[in-house]
This record gives structure tokens, C-alpha cells and sequence, in this order.
């Protein structure tokens, strides 16, 4: 096929493509990328932030940092990545807002609103899985649930969540041991 | 490297008692580690293997959970889009200002970087399936007539011969950048960096 128009070929084209040309001000490039990570954004910061709150200010806000700091990104096909870790700072700054202390020992977990599980397109071996993985997650206090969520899914080093959180790197080890070993053993129940 | 003693605190099953006195936060060093080198006293643990595998496991879900939630959020409808884009500063790309050669000093007359990004951008989009991405012009553009070099990425359609289609940018960035803005170009290099299946499976999302 060719003769494609200019949105189509945006469309398809690959992350390093679309980032380079919105760094140089092609603003429907960025567009593009609005449309293509909107949906991941807006679920990661929910995960980030335990899911009842309005995650849609974060990734406007995140989406106008990107598109000032762009031109700064060395690897444009790091882009999807790039993008997580701006949202998850901007999610951070929220959380450390309304709750100026990280509560470190706190028991109490955010809910996770009821979620579609049974979407067609997932593997049903994996659909329980994730679906513990889920629940498991939501019972966490809110600090051991932004460091697991930093770590496991935005690949966040023990440092970079330290400085997002604002607290010393040997408590984020001590909050993620105990997120891991909540969720796994409450994934083992599920088994 | 610090332990933190509040770890053992809420009796999971995952103990350094039940880990031949290693601890959760160890292990996982092991693994982001790729386990290496062999440590013995973890690799013939029993505990220490289930919760390696546990450990493993959950690395590989963390970044499911996020596909299947990305996939169950709605799309990016247009007023979110267009929102977004009313948001952000257009014109924070214009760059560097580019004179023009002219034969009067008083006349000041002169195209923006951004604007010659665009032009060049215009001349992938003349040719089918080719897109350009990044495009930098290095040389002391400030300067009326100096030498520009113009580096550019390009994506392009599979199964066309590359060669030609990079001549082809090539010719159609020469004669746009030189018709519109006069600039002193002095090289084009073009860097292939994708090579795409049409006419879909192109976004990596």
C-alpha cells in the first residue's frame, strides 16, 4: 500500500519516529504520541496511586513536561519508558501533597475499584494470575504498594524510588521485601 | 548493604529461618543480578528456590498487570488529545535563527531552525512509506552562509531498496531546504533507523 497520508503513516510508524520528529516540533507527531500512551499512562498512575484517584490531570501534566523536555531525551525509542518515569514523578508529587509523610508502617490499603477481567484477549491461564496479582496489590499500604509498583512495572531503580519518595534507600528495601512477600504469598492462596 | 530488621516482622513464610538465613531483599539482589556469581548457599536452598521462583514469577507479571491495564483503559479520545495539545507551547521549537546571505547589510531577513526542520520533514512525507524522524543541522547556522550539514532519521517501508530511497531524501531535502531557505548545505547524511511492514503493525505500543 502507499500513498499513505500523513496521521495513517504517523500512526504506524515506530516510537523513535514519532518522539524525534515531536523533539523537532512536529506537534502532530506528539499527537500521535499522546494517542498512542494515554492509555498505559493513565493506568500506571492509577496503579501508582491505588486507583480511586483521578489520574487524568497527572498525564496531561506529564504529557506537557514531555513535550518541553523532549528535545533533552538521548535515546528517542526510550520513549515509552521515558514517559512512565515522568508520570510516576508527577503521581509521587501528588501522593507526597496529600500525605506530606510517607506512612511507612501504615496497615491500611486502598481499595482498587472493581476492574474488567475478563477481557477476550487475555490468556486464561494468565487472567487468574493477574487478577491475584491485582487483588494482592490493592491490599497493600499505600508506601510498600508505590515502591513495588515503581520497581516491578516502571523498572525504577532502589535509588530513583528512594529520591521519589523521599526516604532512605534501606526503607525502600524493607517496604518492597514486605510487598513482595504480601503478594506472594497471597498469590499462593489464589493457587 | 543494608538490611532492614523490620522485614522479618510479619511472619509470611518468607523469613531468613525459612531461607536458610538469607532474606527476601537478598534474593531478589540475586536475581536482578541474573544470579551470578552462583552462590551455593542460595542455589541449594530449597526455600531460598521457591522464593527465587516466586520472585521470578512476579517479575514477569508486574509488566503484564500494566498491559492488560493499559488495555482495559479507554482510548485517547479526541478532546483529550486536543486538550493536551492546547496545553504545550508551540513555538518552544523554533531554535537557532538562520540568516539569509544578502547583498544589503541593513536587510535582515532569515528562516527559524524549526522551520527548516519542517521543510525537511515535508520532503520524507513527498516520498511514500518514507518518515523522518530526528533532524539536526550542525554548523554555525547563525552565521549568514555558513556550511550546514543536515543529519537526519528516516523510517522506511520493507522491501524497497534502501539505497535508492535514501538518494531519493536526499535529492528531495536538497532542493526544498535550497529553493526555499538558500541555505549553504554542504551534506546530507541520512541515518536508516527502522524498516516497517506496511501497510500496518507499525506502533510499538
Amino acid at each position: 500500500m502507499t500513498g499513505l497520508d500523513g496521521g495513517l503513516a504517523l500512526d504506524i510508524a515506530d516510537d523513535r519516529t514519532i518522539a524525534g520528529r515531536a523533539a523537532d516540533g512536529d506537534v502532530e507527531a506528539f499527537a500521535t504520541l499522546v494517542r498512542r500512551y494515554t492509555p498505559l499512562l493513565r493506568a500506571y498512575a492509577r496503579r501508582i496511586l491505588g486507583g480511586t484517584a483521578s489520574v487524568d490531570d497527572i498525564v496531561q501534566e506529564s504529557f506537557i513536561t514531555a513535550w518541553q523536555r523532549l528535545p533533552e531525551l538521548d535515546d528517542m525509542g526510550r520513549v515509552r519508558g521515558w514517559l512512565m518515569r515522568i508520570v510516576s514523578r508527577k503521581a509521587i508529587d501528588e501522593v507526597r501533597a496529600r500525605r506530606p509523610h510517607v506512612d511507612v508502617d501504615g496497615v491500611e490499603g486502598l481499595e482498587l475499584p472493581a476492574r474488567p477481567e475478563d477481557r477476550p484477549e487475555q490468556r486464561a491461564e494468565h487472567r487468574a494470575e493477574l487478577t491475584a496479582l491485582a487483588d494482592a496489590l490493592g491490599e497493600l499500604p499505600d508506601a510498600q504498594r508505590e515502591c513495588w509498583v515503581l520497581r516491578e512495572i516502571g523498572g525504577c531503580t532502589y535509588d530513583e524510588i528512594a529520591e521519589q519518595l523521599d526516604q532512605p534507600a534501606s526503607t525502600v528495601r524493607g517496604l518492597l521485601a514486605r510487598a513482595r512477600k504480601h503478594i506472594i504469598v497471597r498469590m499462593e492462596d489464589w493457587r | 548493604m543494608t538490611r532492614d530488621a523490620r522485614t522479618g516482622s510479619d511472619g509470611l513464610g518468607f523469613e531468613p529461618e525459612d531461607l536458610d538465613g538469607h532474606t527476601m531483599d537478598e534474593l531478589a539482589d540475586y536475581l536482578d543480578a541474573g544470579r551470578t556469581p552462583a552462590d551455593l548457599s542460595i542455589d541449594s536452598s530449597p526455600g531460598c528456590r521457591i522464593a527465587l521462583d516466586a520472585l521470578e514469577r512476579l517479575r514477569r507479571l508486574g509488566p503484564a498487570l500494566l498491559d492488560r491495564d493499559a488495555a482495559a483503559e479507554s482510548r485517547a479520545d479526541e478532546s483529550w488529545v486536543r486538550s493536551v495539545i492546547d496545553g504545550i507551547a508551540r513555538d518552544a521549537r523554533a531554535g537557532r535563527r538562520i540568516p539569509f546571505p544578502v547583498a544589503e547589510p541593513d536587510d535582515d531577513l532569515g528562516i527559524t531552525e524549526g522551520a527548516v526542520r519542517g521543510l525537511i520533514r515535508t520532503a520524507g512525507d513527498a516520498i511514500p512509506g518514507v518518515l523522518i524522524g530526528r533532524c539536526r543541522l550542525d554548523g554555525d547556522v547563525t552565521a549568514p552562509g555558513a556550511p550546514i550539514r543536515i543529519r537526519v532519521e528516516a523510517s522506511v517501508p520493507y522491501g524497497l531498496p534502501i539505497a535508492r530511497l535514501a538518494e531519493r531524501l536526499r535529492t528531495e531535502i536538497g532542493d526544498r531546504v535550497r529553493t526555499h531557505g538558500e541555505l549553504n548545505i554542504t551534506e546530507i547524511d541520512i541515518v536508516v533507523h527502522d524498516v516497517r511492514d506496511l501497510p500496518k503493525n507499525g506502533g510499538d505500543a
